[in-house]
């Protein structure tokens, strides 16, 4: 009989099914490897996976596609594990901002490469050399120069417009690629159809503003909320019924139905049986039109005679 | 019996007929059908029927038709031969369900059994022999399941026609015996010259008679036993010494429709735990405290890595 299959703990893998933009593999220019590096996830705080491309000159986030029961089948070999991992370009300032927060709390004025330091994640720094970084700094920060030096202090308003033209681009990108934004029922079968009634503005808005707070901080996504003119959604407690509340009359209360029926002895209440494993893959096996296995053992049924 | 529309593809089922006899378009008509390979976990399944008109039921008596077990193989071969040769009256069709079909049918999602599969073959020959103008009147069947039943369902689909389901019809009945004959002697042919679509080099074809209590089947399928992809399309996959092996000597596959239990499946499959939504107030701040991963990723099945 079939037995119960178990799951052995997943080896370590050493090929993966990665999916990235064709400029994370051009070494040409540069002459080293793009690398994957753990840095602190502005989201989470925690630990994620980036890879920055050749030369350090761009950085790429590493999401991966994982559902149960996949593997891949790679030319003569089976891998076990069935993920797709995808490297997509992303703006390192998402992964900058936090350390600029941090050191802006001093509210002084400081050279970026003292600020973007991290003991738990030294490959931190190495954000500083994508052509983008320093460039950009501005979005996010006022800038003074001394000298040949510059230096960087954080501005909440300046993050503020730069988030909102994120999301103010991540709406195009949605309308552009047709994603249906609206509520509707969660489930994890049911595809959602984009539906005429769903092109409200604001759906777009908190949608975009959700997807834009997978790379900031909580805090930092509450505000850009209200810097985009949005209200809180209440929480579902408060839009919970309220308790039922008794129906008031004069008559006498009288029970519905008979429960008493249920005390008397003849009455037996049985437990659902717990199948076994074996019972189970059983119950499973289509068995109509057979006979049952009692019928094997009745009295025959003597054969009609010709 | 030219075999080569099944040996063109023996993955799926095919159907193999002789002429119709004039006779049998104008005459009343009685039909027979029993299968051949239902019990072993190697090769086809074979479905047959035989016809002939009511009036020369006689006449395939006289041929000495007799059920297929009780003949040696040299024997059918000859009774084929012979009820081949009197085509002027007899006709015949043959259904074979491949290996093949009878793994995946078993094995899908929506079970489809053994028995199901018998009685819509048969079915389907039946309609067969009505659509190519055979004037039936009688059918004889030997029985799948319980015999009223089938009885039922087959008069049901066919009225106007006497339907007799009976066990051991094949000895009871020379249209069944006929019927078992062809299927059987297709059979014979098909195992003994398979086309193994599998790259497997030479094959040892030593499989012994393909039940499952066979010592040399037994010796073939643990010979033959791939860790991965298990057994060739010759093997039927849902009969249990075949799974019982795969189980036990090749890597475990899990699928979707595979039940899981216990408290780690319920973790796995993301559902609460029913006390959750008592605890009113703790369930709330659970919720706001960890970090709830945007609809566009969760929907899409994507997560951020923290190692490789």
């Amino acid at each position: 009989m079939a037995t119960k299959k178990k799951r052995a703990p997943n080896v370590e893998n050493d090929s993966w099914v990665v999916v990235a933009a064709d400029s994370v593999i051009d070494s040409q220019k540069h002459h080293s490897d793009p690398a994957f590096v753990r840095l602190r996830n502005p989201s989470t705080d925690a630990a994620s996976l980036y890879m920055l491309g050749s030369g350090d000159v761009q950085l790429y986030e590493v999401k991966a596609f994982e559902e149960d029961f996949h593997s891949w089948f790679i030319g003569q070999t089976v891998q076990r594990d069935g993920r797709l991992i995808f490297v997509t370009p992303m703006d390192p300032l998402y992964l900058i901002l936090p350390y600029l927060i941090k050191s802006g709390k001093e509210g002084k004025f400081q050279p970026v490469d003292q600020v973007v330091m991290d003991e738990e994640f030294p490959a931190c720094s190495r954000l500083l050399s994508c052509t983008r970084s320093l460039a950009s700094l501005h979005h996010i920060a006022e800038e003074k120069e001394a000298g040949s030096l510059k230096f960087h202090r954080y501005s909440q308003e300046r993050t503020m417009n730069w988030l909102k033209k994120k999301v103010e681009r991540t709406i195009v990108a949605l309308k552009k690629r047709n994603i249906s934004v609206g509520e509707g029922v969660k489930s994890t079968t049911y595809i959602r159809v984009k539906s005429e009634a769903d092109n409200h503005e604001e759906d777009y808005l908190r949608y975009a503003h959700g997807l834009i707070s997978e790379y900031i901080s909580d805090d930092l996504s509450k505000a850009l909320l209200s810097h985009l003119g949005l209200p809180e959604l209440t929480s579902p407690k408060e839009t919970e019924p309220p308790s039922k509340k008794r129906k008031l009359s004069d008559k006498p209360v009288e029970a519905e139905e008979d429960y008493t029926k249920f005390n008397s002895a003849d009455f037996a209440r049985k437990p659902p049986k717990k199948m076994t494993a074996a019972q189970k893959t059983l119950a499973k096996v289509d068995k109509t039109g057979m006979k049952p296995m009692s019928s094997f053992f009745s009295p025959k049924v003597k054969a009609e005679k010709k | 019996m030219d075999l080569n529309p099944f040996e063109a593809d023996n993955s799926v089922s095919c159907q193999l007929t002789s002429e119709i006899p004039e006779v049998c378009r104008t005459e009343d008509c009685c039909l027979g059908i029993d299968e051949a390979g239902r019990g072993p976990v190697l090769g086809p399944m074979v479905y047959g029927i035989c016809f002939c008109p009511v009036s020369r039921k006689e006449d395939l008596k006289d041929l000495k038709v007799a059920d297929s077990k009780t003949l040696t193989e040299a024997e059918r071969e000859n009774l084929f031969q012979k009820l081949d040769e009197a085509k002027s009256y007899v006709g015949w069709a043959l259904q074979i369900l491949s290996p093949n079909t009878i793994s995946t049918s078993m094995l899908q999602r929506t079970k489809y059994n053994l028995n199901a599969l018998s009685h819509d073959t048969a079915i389907g020959l039946v309609q067969y022999a009505l659509d190519s103008g055979v004037q039936l009147k009688e059918v004889y069947v030997d029985t799948v399941g319980p015999a009223e039943k089938y009885e039922e369902k087959l008069s049901k689909r066919f009225p106007g026609i006497e339907v007799t389901v009976r066990p051991k019809a094949d000895s009871l009945f020379p249209v069944v015996s006929a019927a078992s004959i062809c299927a059987k002697v297709a059979r014979d042919r098909v195992v003994k010259g398979w086309n193994f679509a599998e790259d497997l080099g030479e094959v040892d074809s030593d499989y012994g008679s393909g039940y499952p209590n066979d010592p040399k089947t037994k010796a073939w399928l643990l010979k033959y036993l791939d860790p991965v992809f298990g057994y060739p399309q010759f093997v039927r996959f849902s009969w249990s010494t075949a799974q019982t092996l795969m189980d036990s000597k090749a890597v475990t596959v899990h699928w979707d429709d595979d039940e899981e239990d216990g408290e780690k499946a319920a973790q796995r499959q993301n559902n609460r735990s029913m006390l959750s939504y008592f605890g009113a107030s703790a369930g709330g701040n659970e919720q706001n405290l960890t970090h709830q991963t945007h609809r566009f990723f969760t929907d899409r099945r994507l997560k951020s890595l923290d190692t490789l």
